[in-house]
């Protein structure tokens, strides 16, 4: 258990670098809802499955719509300008 | 400030600080280590005090069900205040049907997107309403399940496009879902009020444990939630999209 643990802590560290070195807005979306995806992982291996599970619906679902619907937005707007 | 400053500033604040670091991390208790007595009272007596499963439950809904009554009301003021905001911008007469805008080119979606939304939109909302309902009894709850029946209809929204998406997510009903959830929960404490009991007391009947009816006060302040998260997640999701109509792509 301590393997999957330290191993989930790894993979979250490298995916939250990840989201710091990606430098274009959709791409850092998608990267932050994988990020998401490893730390509710994270919370499953440490028997909180509730934690886990709002994580991963705030994480891979609300968030990233959010950002890019209002990425989305910024474009259009620039666009009519 | 420019680069060899900027580096010169971190190095002198980190020497400053790498000794209180390393002193917290000294001090830090050992991995999985819980004093509290808390949570080992609610394991010991939940099944037999609640006739609930999932203590996560019992602590948001019932032990400490007052706080989760913020909470439901701090979600409320959020979504009443982005949809004054967003909608107020439009006016409320514009808000009614999808916006339309002339001369902007349409996209589209592709079929792959349009078949996968239209067979995982009903999957996904039922497992929202099956994780509603079963709070007490497993993992998840009101919120986790609110949010996945949210998740059901945006990808109604992927499977229909925007128009007829509008049309089956009518905003003035779900104001109304957001608010009678909301409704529900505090009403639902007011409630073992008028039999002389203390405010969000379980005086229900508490049923049989591991079945969607136990826990009393539990299941239904539980649905309270799951309505208005769905549905205030739902009134932000469609108030922001409508920000991104920006022409006739209304069949889209």
């Amino acid at each position: 258990m301590m393997l999957v643990i330290g191993g989930l802590l790894v993979l979250l560290s490298v995916s939250g670098l990840g989201v710091v070195l990606t430098r274009e807005p959709r791409r850092q979306v998608l990267a932050m809802a994988a990020n998401g995806l490893v730390l509710s992982a994270l919370f499953m291996a440490l028997q909180a499955p509730d934690v886990a599970f709002s994580e991963i619906v705030i994480g891979s679902v609300a968030l990233p719509l959010f950002f890019f619907v209002s990425l989305s937005s910024l474009r259009a707007n620039r666009k009519r300008e | 400030m420019n680069h060899p400053n900027r580096s010169i500033a971190f190095i002198i604040m980190a020497v400053v600080l790498a000794p209180f670091v390393v002193a917290g991390l000294w001090t830090l208790p050992p991995f999985g280590s819980y004093p509290g007595p808390y949570g080992d009272v609610i394991n010991a007596i939940g099944t037999s005090a609640r006739h609930i499963t999932n203590m996560v439950t019992g602590v948001n809904y019932d032990f400490r069900g007052l706080d989760t009554l913020g909470e439901e009301f701090i979600l409320f003021a959020s979504v009443t205040g982005v949809v004054m905001l967003l909608r107020g911008a439009r006016g409320e007469a514009k808000s009614a049907a999808a916006l339309r805008i002339e001369h902007r080119r349409r996209e589209g979606r592709s079929e792959a997107v349009a078949g996968a939304g239209r067979v995982l939109a009903p999957i996904t909302l039922l497992y929202g309403i099956y994780v509603v309902l079963h709070a007490q009894t497993t993992p998840g709850g009101g919120f986790q399940g609110g949010v996945i029946v949210f998740a059901a209809i945006l990808l109604a929204y992927l499977g229909e496009g925007y128009s007829a998406w509008r049309r089956m997510a009518r905003s003035a009903v779900l104001d109304l879902v957001e608010a009678a959830g909301a409704a529900i929960y505090a009403v639902g404490g007011l409630v073992p009020m008028f039999f002389g009991a203390r405010y969000l007391e379980n005086i229900l009947p508490l049923g049989q444990p591991k079945t969607i009816t136990s826990g009393g006060l539990i299941a239904v302040v539980n649905l309270g939630v799951g309505l208005a998260v769905a549905a205030g997640f739902s009134s932000i999701a469609l108030e922001l999209l409508e920000e991104t109509r920006t022409a006739g792509d209304d069949q889209a």
